[in-house]
């Protein structure tokens, strides 16, 4: 397994190479230069303030929204557990731009952590929707009797349940927001990740954009050890799963009517604003209708880079989570660990690193799909190891040992145990992969084929141009391609605990 | 879920996903196979380079490989490639970041016939490259805050407290370094820092070019300094008859009227270069600056082609006497706005 482990592994420290290589060409110097700048304090307020001040909020509304689907008799709540996590498929710089058009008052900091907010929280719903399915109602009887109230139950019983699943949520929102750069560029909000950009957009030197990216991989560094904390050192598998009965929905009375408006009013500003300007692009602009005949060429980019570049990420992520699972070393920690602080470079550092690297080892490899497969899975790792870990973490050592003790071969136990078990957070992990390269536009833009066409690059280039209405359909189409992702990310979510 | 249909899952799954990664290489390897073909890395409009393309394959049978991006993202990508760059041309948006390649010894020189296309002085001084098409700096300014009679002849005047919210700028364009070296060119280093002390103080910094032109176009701020061409290409997505915007040149010889160029040169490595050599020489030939014209609203630099857009002549703009190549890859641009607290 260890030695399945090294591919990903090797795969994550290349940027780590490049960015070394080109920061050292600054000098000790220039090292200083850079980091002791007031720029930099700056910048690095903008980006602390934008990354937890998305992560807080989008806690609250995630948290918020899956105890009312999970705990509470709200009317419709079926409906709304898949619909809450809809505003994963559209986005970003889709909703970004839908808000920054309703004027000035969202083009700063508090605007952009709420807008942000909005199109992240679905990234804490629905692991904590799962903890609340899983979580023992038992613990908070057995509170109730001993005198706490409803307030102190839910703070002292469930919470510490759902820790886990609310904190590596809330975590991913983090380091999703160090990285952010497309919905910030109308937002007018300067974080190290617009530097970054900016770096490579003005300039011929990536000295300093490498100091910059390595303040950022320094920001994700007490991030990835939270969560690892976080999880601690619990072992979650069992072989009986008890008997735990569903927990009994509390009754909203008079307060559904204002939590059904909230509801409403979310799906409003998350959904609603976007897809409207979706709609006012194609309705007001003179520019529709051109470049149709790329649609099917575009599909078909889009879909063959997701299907293939979520299978390989989702197969490197499996033996990182499983070592890590195992095997409670420092060396498999930090194996396991490595790949959220390279989570935190933009993808316009990675996407140099592999031109950098690969032009010179492996030539022929170059502006090849193996590269770009290869640029995914360094940028999305983590999210698959996310998805995976639960359930990995559910399938019990024992089931192993028996199957070895009735005579199967380590690989036949691999793959006739362990992978079924672990299915769930395949599924979900394809699924997140797929939605998260679908709308990649920088790797993608560098490293795909010469002459490749996806969804992404199309509203790119359109919307550079500002052909907002030509850029109207690749986007709708981005949008409905992610929604059977998100989809079956949801039920995979919401269902493997129950 | 039963471990029968999550094995069946499984298997399905990884038959799905072998057949793609097998397949994909395939499909590569279908793209690869046609090496007569001349690759193209371009940063210019993707309308305006694919007429481009599309007039000079059939002029010429020559196919071409569009790969696209940002100037400077492309120019960055060349430089890491080095030697082993699959670019043949590098067409650019702007002059600095083919004259960054040039800088570092990347581009071949270009023949005298091709040079001798254009109207003069907007060309690289060592003949790496070659202007294609010219636009001017402006201010677009929303008719409803501001007369044009109140703005000022000269763009140094719009960094002043009289100007306070009333100016947006967008400090990471391309074309801002270029009028940002020009002032510098002309009225010296410390007047360009203090024009970037007053934008920072008393200007609104926009991500954007259109995202600045489409906060005057929505009356969010009076003006904002941009080229021209992104007036043309809101009044042509709005319809000029309801654009609320309008467009004013700076004053004779004014930094404020810099005008700019989109420049293409041939990679010294290029595998193809005679391919290459006669696409340099259709980019400025009649029929191909006709072609570029009809795309985007900016000047054909072959003289006698004239723009379908209704733009203000050429000959009575004025510009300041600052050409492409003294702009160079205007890397002192960002030392300057890194003193001024912009960067």
């Amino acid at each position: 397994m260890a030695g399945a482990a090294l591919a990903p592994v090797a795969l994550v420290a290349l940027p780590l190479l490049y960015v070394a290589v080109r920061a050292w060409q600054s000098g000790l110097s220039g090292i200083r230069d850079e980091l002791f700048r007031a720029r930099t304090a700056e910048l690095l307020a903008n980006t602390v303030i934008l990354a937890f001040g998305v992560m807080v909020l989008a806690a609250l509304i995630g948290l918020a929204v899956a105890w009312c689907v999970e705990r509470s008799d709200l009317p419709g709540r079926h409906w709304w557990r898949v619909a809450a996590g809809l505003p994963l498929a559209v986005p970003a710089f889709v909703s970004s731009y839908a808000w920054s058009s309703l004027g000035l008052a969202f083009q700063n900091l508090g605007g952009a952590i709420f807008i942000l907010a909005l199109s992240t929280y679905p990234l804490v719903y629905l692991p904590v929707a799962a903890a609340l399915r899983g979580a023992d109602p038992g613990c908070e009887d057995v509170a109730r009797s001993l005198g706490h109230g409803p307030w102190r139950t839910f703070v002292h019983a469930l919470l510490p349940q759902l820790l886990p699943a609310l904190g590596g949520g809330s975590l991913l929102v983090l380091t999703h927001m160090f990285a952010e750069f497309g919905a910030l560029a109308l937002l007018r909000v300067q974080t190290f990740t617009t530097a970054i950009f900016e770096s490579y957009e003005l300039q011929f030197d990536s000295a300093s954009a490498a100091l910059q990216s390595i303040v950022l991989m320094l920001l994700c560094i007490p991030a990835a050890w939270a969560e690892m904390r976080l999880r601690g050192r619990r072992r979650l598998a069992r072989t009986g799963r008890g008997s735990a009965r569903a927990a009994r929905p509390v009754r909203l009375g008079h307060a559904a009517t204002p939590i059904l408006a909230a509801f409403g009013l979310l799906g409003l500003l998350s959904l609603g604003v976007p897809l409207a300007t979706l709609a006012y692009w194609l309705a007001q602009g003179r520019s529709v209708g051109a470049g149709y005949e790329q649609i099917g060429p575009a599909i078909q980019g889009t879909l063959g880079l997701a299907l293939s570049g979520a299978v390989l990420t989702s197969l490197l992520a499996i033996p990182l989570v499983l070592l890590s699972v195992r095997h409670r070393g420092r060396l498999a920690q930090l194996a396991e660990r490595l790949p959220y602080i390279v989570h935190g470079l933009p993808g316009v550092v990675v996407a140099l690193a592999l031109v950098f690297l690969s032009i010179r080892l492996i030539p022929s490899l170059y502006q090849g799909l193996g590269v770009l497969l290869a640029a995914y899975a360094i940028l999305f790792l983590p999210l698959a190891q996310s998805s995976l870990r639960a359930s990995a973490e559910l399938v019990p050592p024992q089931f192993e040992a028996v199957a070895r003790s009735l005579g199967r071969r380590p690989f036949q136990v691999f793959v006739s145990v362990v992978l079924p078990t672990m299915a769930p957070g395949i599924g979900a992990a394809l699924a997140l992969m797929m939605l998260e390269i679908v709308r990649e536009l920088t790797a993608t833009l560098m490293l795909a084929p010469t002459g490749t066409v996806t969804l992404a690059t199309e509203v790119w280039s359109y919307t550079a141009d500002a052909e907002y209405a030509a850029a109207a359909p690749f986007a709708a189409l981005l949008v409905l391609v992610s929604i059977l992702p998100v989809w079956i990310f949801t039920r995979r979510m919401l269902h493997h605990r129950s | 879920m039963k471990n029968t249909s999550r094995r069946s899952f499984l298997r399905n799954g990884f038959l799905l996903g072998a057949g793609t990664l097998l397949g994909a290489p395939a499909l590569r390897g279908a793209y690869a196979a046609d090496a007569a073909t001349l690759t193209l890395y371009n940063g210019q409009h993707a309308k305006t380079t694919q007429k481009l393309v599309e007039a000079f394959t059939q002029a010429t049978g020559i196919r071409v490989e569009i790969r696209k991006g940002s100037s400077t993202q492309l120019a960055n990508q060349i430089i890491e490639e080095g030697d082993r760059s699959p670019a043949d041309v590098f067409y650019a948006e702007e002059s600095p970041p083919v004259a960054a390649l040039a800088d570092k010894g990347l581009l071949a020189p270009l023949s005298k016939d091709t040079l001798g296309q254009v109207i003069p002085g907007y060309t690289a001084g060592d003949g790496t490259w070659i202007g294609v098409t010219a636009r001017c700096r402006a201010t677009v300014y929303n008719r409803d805050m501001v007369q044009e009679s109140e703005l000022p002849a000269s763009v140094l005047d719009m960094a002043t407290a009289a100007w306070k919210d009333r100016v947006g700028f967008v400090p990471t364009s391309g074309a801002f370094q270029e009028q940002l070296i020009a002032i510098k060119l002309l009225k010296g280093r410390d007047a360009a820092l203090n024009w970037l002390k007053g934008l920072k103080q008393y200007g609104r910094i926009y991500n954007g070019n259109m995202a600045a032109m489409r906060a005057v176009e929505r009356g969010e701020i009076a003006t904002a300094l941009v080229n021209n061409y992104y007036w043309y290409i809101m009044a042509n997505e709005v319809g000029a008859d309801k654009i609320r915007s309008g467009l004013h040149y700076a004053g004779p010889r004014d930094p404020g009227g810099l005008i700019t160029v989109s420049a293409a040169g041939i990679l010294k490595t290029a595998r193809n270069r005679d391919a290459a050599r006669k696409l340099l020489a259709f980019m400025v030939s009649q029929a191909g600056q006709e072609a570029i014209a009809g795309t985007v609203a900016e000047y054909p630099l072959r003289p006698g082609v004239k723009s379908p857009f209704d733009l203000k002549p050429f000959d009575t703009l004025n510009p300041p006497p600052v050409s492409p190549a003294d702009l160079g890859d205007a890397a002192d641009a960002l030392a300057l706005r890194r003193e001024a607290g912009l960067a």
